[in-house]
Formats: C-alpha cells, structure tokens, sequence
C-alpha cells in the first residue's frame, strides 16, 4: 500500500514536471534532436554539442556574475575576444618555431599553451576590471546600481574593443586548425580533433567548476553572496574577496571559450559581439542567475541554431533565438527554469 | 568586558535614529536589549555587526576596537548576528546552511562537533538537514539561524526578535534554545518587544527609547520599575 502510494507520488511528481515550461522544452529539444539526427544527419547534432559547450561556458560566466554580483556584464564577449587574440599571440610564433624544429609531441602540446594562456590573462583582466571598475563604483554609490554597472560594462566593451583595433589592427588573426591531424570518425561524421579538444575542454572545465560551486568551502560562499550578500557577511565570508575571484573566473571561462573556438572564430576587434548575443539568448533562456540552467541552455541554443540553419537557412540563425527570446520574455519572463529573479541587493 | 559600545550614533542616510548609546555586555552574561518599535534596537546591533558604519562613537569587543571594521571581519573575530529578516541561504539544505556558519572555522573536528551541538539543541534540523531553507516554516527558520549563528563556536551571539511572527509555544521553544545557549557558556544580547519574558530569563537589561538608553539595570529590578511596568508590561 505504502509503497504504491509512493510510486504514484513520483509518477505524480514527474508529470507535474514534465508539464512545466522547463519540462515541454526539454521534451521538445529531445524530439528535434531524434528527428535532426534521422532527417539531416547526425552531424548537425555534433555540431551542435560542440558549439554548445562553449556557449555553456561563456553563459554560465555571464549567469554567475548576474547572480552573485548583480552586473548585467555587456563586456563578457570581450573577454572571448581576448582570448582569440592571447591564444593567436601565443600559439601562431610556436606554431612557427615548431615547423622548423619539428617535434610531434610539442605540436600537441603547444595549442593549449596558447589556451592556457588565454584562461590565466582572462583571469587576470578580470581582477583588473573588478578593482578598476566595479569597486570603485561599488563604493561611491550602489543607488541604480544594475542601470549604472550596465553601462559601465557597455563603455568597458567599446574601450576593449577599439583599444584591439589600435593595437592589433582590424585584420583577421586566425589559424585554420590547433592540431594537425586526421579528423576522428564518429558515427559517420569526420570531427576534426579541433572540435573534439574543444568540447572536451568544456566538458571538463564545467564539470570541474560544477563540483568547485557546489562542493567546495569557497564556491559554497559564491553561492551564499548569490542567495544572501548580507547573511554571506554575517557568517564571515569577505564579499571583496569573492567579487573578485567571480569576476575572475567568470572572465577565465569566456577567454578559454575564445581560445579553444580560434579555429572558427579569428581574432579581430568585434569577434566577441556575437557568443555576447548567444551568452545573453541562453542566460535569458533559462532565467537570470541560474547556473545550472545555462549549461542545459548553452547546448538548446546550439542546437536550436544549428537545425535553424539547417533546416531554414544560415541568415536565420540568430533571427530564431532572437524571436523566441522575445516570445519568452512576453510569457515566461524569468526564464524557462527560472524562478523569481531576485537581485542582491533587492531583496 | 567583552564588549564595550561608547557614545554611538548611526542611522541610515539622512536619519540618524541612534542617538549617544552606550551599553556593555560582560563574558558570560545575558542582556536584553528592549523597547518599542522603532526605537533603534535593531540598528544597535546591525552597527554592531558592522552591517552599517556608525556615525560617531566607537564599539570595542575583547579590549580591540571594532567600529571600524567590515563586517565579515567582526564575524571572523567572535561576534554572530542572528538578524530579524534571518538572511538565511533559502536555495540551499539546511545542513549547507549550517557548514556556511561555520565558514571561519578551519578545523574539520571542531565543525563537526558543533554541527552535533546544533542539532542536538535542535532536533527539527537534524530531522530536515536535506530539505531546502526556503521551505522550512517560520519557527524552524529561526532555529536554522540560531543554529547558523552557534556554527562559528561565537564569543558573543546578538539575536534580534527571535520570537517575531511565532505563534508562542515555538517562541518558548526558541527562548528555550537561548537557556541552553547561556548555560553553555555563549554569552548573549537579545533584542526583544516580548518584554515581560525577556525581563525573566536574562541578567541585566537596558530600555531603549527613540534611540537613546532611557533606563539600564538588572533585569528583576527592571521588572519592579515603574516606567517599565507602564510602558511595557500593561501594568
């Protein structure tokens, strides 16, 4: 008796899950990946993953700074765009030394070289940007403080991207593949090992950061500042200190996002304005703040463009997201698996 | 004296509701901070938790000065606020809650023994430590934040209003905690408007009043004033 009670309680459960939005979008990302897999081919699906791991990457950096910084971050695609161009700064010398001294075991290492680099100067130029930038406004005043952060981040994005243009120049710094050598076959689809290494590298890095938020002493203190900046202090956790290492790391996975996609996406001034767009498709998409929700999010909106440009014609492929964005915003507008979008300092 | 608050006033913006307070709290002791609404007790121990900058004055806890100092600073040196609003981790288990208070405390041993204190003072949290703070009910709530409040093993617990919004067999329950709390050794200053119950169960009182000290002294001959008993206790 117990027992059936308790089964029907779940299958219950599960319904009442399955009926929400969250749950008619996960049904219907599920369908379409069945039947883009049958119709088209299956390597729209592997496209689509690989490019959603990075945008997973980008929107959960993007997510994390909403939510426990309160800063709706318009620069965050400058972030990938420093991390082609620190990866196409490292890497394209090595890539040179090496055809001239040629050596199969650094030519495999030296690619993540070039995104390591990229991850350490992300890191860093986010240190710079929270002491330089949102600290001091941050003690000056917090009145209008989501408004004023925005177009700080705005202004941080046109300085970023022409201090490029004066530097480097408008040209393309791009290299065709990190690594060379045969594509791997995967169900019938040739995936070049660039594309493999960068899924992989986001896989890794969000699992790693996954276990960091949610098991470890500090990234349990993000979240606190997150739910609860007030408590945070009273329980001791020093909020400077934790605004930093978010902007930090927040910044380090846009830059390593750039680096490893610098085979399809070459460095030059405005390269970050569109994962900026997706970043914002999919934290909207999901709801503001919410971290898990973006890595979900990052894979729908690949997968969402790549059977739009499929099945309807590369030009639409932002115009979809866009739609449906605005669609959500009109219905649903804290997101699909969002709840209430509580700010910091709002509550 | 454990802590020392000397001439202090604050306020909030261009509203100054502390006014020259002066009040100290001795190792070991259990002083109610009491008055009518708005009379800046809360503020009291927000300025004393270092949640607002006082304007004036100055707060000393075991002999160093401390009114200069952010508030995760004045955390970290012994002082735990138990806050009205509770500022809880509502996304977050009640056991997640609780590793949280203890965050300043670095050895391992010391957190689990204190996390076994706390539930064994609160067997409701042992009973939900995988439930979310957010669904808790009212009176839970308050424990989770007492609880949260004893994890960093506190030198001085400031708890304001736990019986705000209790029906009164829960607020016993939570002034029981705070019993058990003293004769532990936590030495305590309570914000309350249950004046009559807080009279008698702390050692000494001090009456705030449109934010100055109106009256001060121990709390059974608080009881016996006049003032008070017109004021407070409907006498």
């Amino acid at each position: 008796m117990a027992r059936s009670s308790v089964q029907s309680t779940i299958v219950f459960e599960v319904l009442r899950r399955l009926t929400t939005a969250a749950g008619i979008t996960i049904i219907l990302s599920v369908v379409a990946v069945i039947v883009s897999a049958v119709v088209a081919g299956p390597f729209t699906l592997v496209n689509a993953i690989v490019t959603g791991g990075m945008w997973a990457l980008l929107a959960v950096g993007l997510s994390l700074v909403f939510g426990v910084m309160n800063i709706p971050n318009f620069a965050h695609g400058e972030f990938f765009m420093v991390g082609t161009l620190v990866s196409y700064l490292v890497f394209t010398p090595l890539h040179k030394y090496l055809r001239q001294n040629p050596s199969s075991v650094l030519s495999t290492v030296a690619p993540f070289a070039g995104i390591f680099a990229a991850l350490l100067v992300g890191a860093l130029l986010g240190v710079v940007v929270e002491k330089l930038i949102f600290f001091q406004l941050r003690r000056r005043s917090r009145e209008q403080w989501v408004m004023n952060s925005f177009l700080l981040t705005v202004g941080l994005s046109v300085v970023m991207i022409n201090g490029h243009q004066l530097l480097w120049g408008t040209n393309f710094k791009g290299i065709p593949r990190y690594w060379d050598v045969k594509p791997i076959d995967l169900f019938g689809v040739n995936i070049s090992m660039d594309r493999a290494v960068a899924l992989g590298l986001a896989v890794v890095t969000i699992a790693i950061f996954w276990f960091f938020l949610m098991r470890t002493r500090t990234g349990r203190a993000i979240r606190a500042v997150a739910q609860d900046e007030t408590g945070a202090q009273m329980v001791g956790i020093d909020l400077n200190r934790i605004q930093v290492l978010t902007m930090a790391l927040s910044s380090a996975l846009a830059a390593m996002a750039g680096a490893s996609l610098l085979f399809m996406f070459p460095s030059y001034p405005t390269v970050g304005l569109k994962p900026l767009y997706v970043a914002w498709y999919v934290v909207i998409l999901v709801g503001l703040g919410n971290v898990a929700g973006a890595t979900i999010g990052g894979f729908l909106v690949a997968l969402l463009q790549t059977l739009t440009s499929y099945f309807i014609g590369v030009g639409w492929e932002d115009v979809v997201p866009t739609a449906l964005i605005i669609l959500i915003l009109l219905f649903k507008p804290s997101g699909l698996f969002g709840s209430e979008v509580k700010g910091v300092w709002e509550q | 004296m454990l802590l020392e608050v000397k001439g202090l006033n604050a306020g909030y913006g261009f509203l100054q509701v502390l006014w020259d307070v002066s009040l100290y709290v001795a190792q070991g002791e259990f002083v109610a901070l009491v008055g009518p609404n708005g009379a800046g007790k809360t503020t009291t121990l927000r300025t004393i938790a270092g949640l607002i900058p006082p304007r004036q004055g100055e707060i000393f806890f075991k002999g160093e000065l401390i009114s200069k100092l952010a508030a995760h600073k004045i955390s970290q040196m012994g002082i735990s606020f138990v806050s009205e609003s509770l500022n809880l981790f509502t996304a977050m288990s009640v056991h997640e809650n609780l590793l949280l208070g203890a965050y300043v405390v670095r050895d391992r041993q010391k957190q689990l023994e204190t996390l076994d204190f706390v539930y064994h003072l609160f067997p409701r949290l042992k009973e939900r430590r995988n439930q979310l703070a957010g669904t808790l009910s009212g009176g839970e709530r308050k424990m989770l934040a007492i609880g949260r409040g004893m994890m960093s093993n506190p030198d001085l617990l400031l708890v304001d209003e736990p019986s705000l919004g209790l029906a009164p067999n829960l607020t016993l329950d939570v002034f029981n905690a705070l019993e058990t709390l003293r004769q532990q050794g936590v030495t305590i200053l309570l914000v309350e408007q249950n004046v009559n119950t807080t009279l008698h169960i702390t050692d000494r009182a001090y009456v705030l009043e449109q934010g100055r000290i109106a009256l001060e002294g121990k709390s059974k001959e608080l009881l016996e004033n006049k003032h008070v008993k017109e004021a407070f206790l409907g006498m």
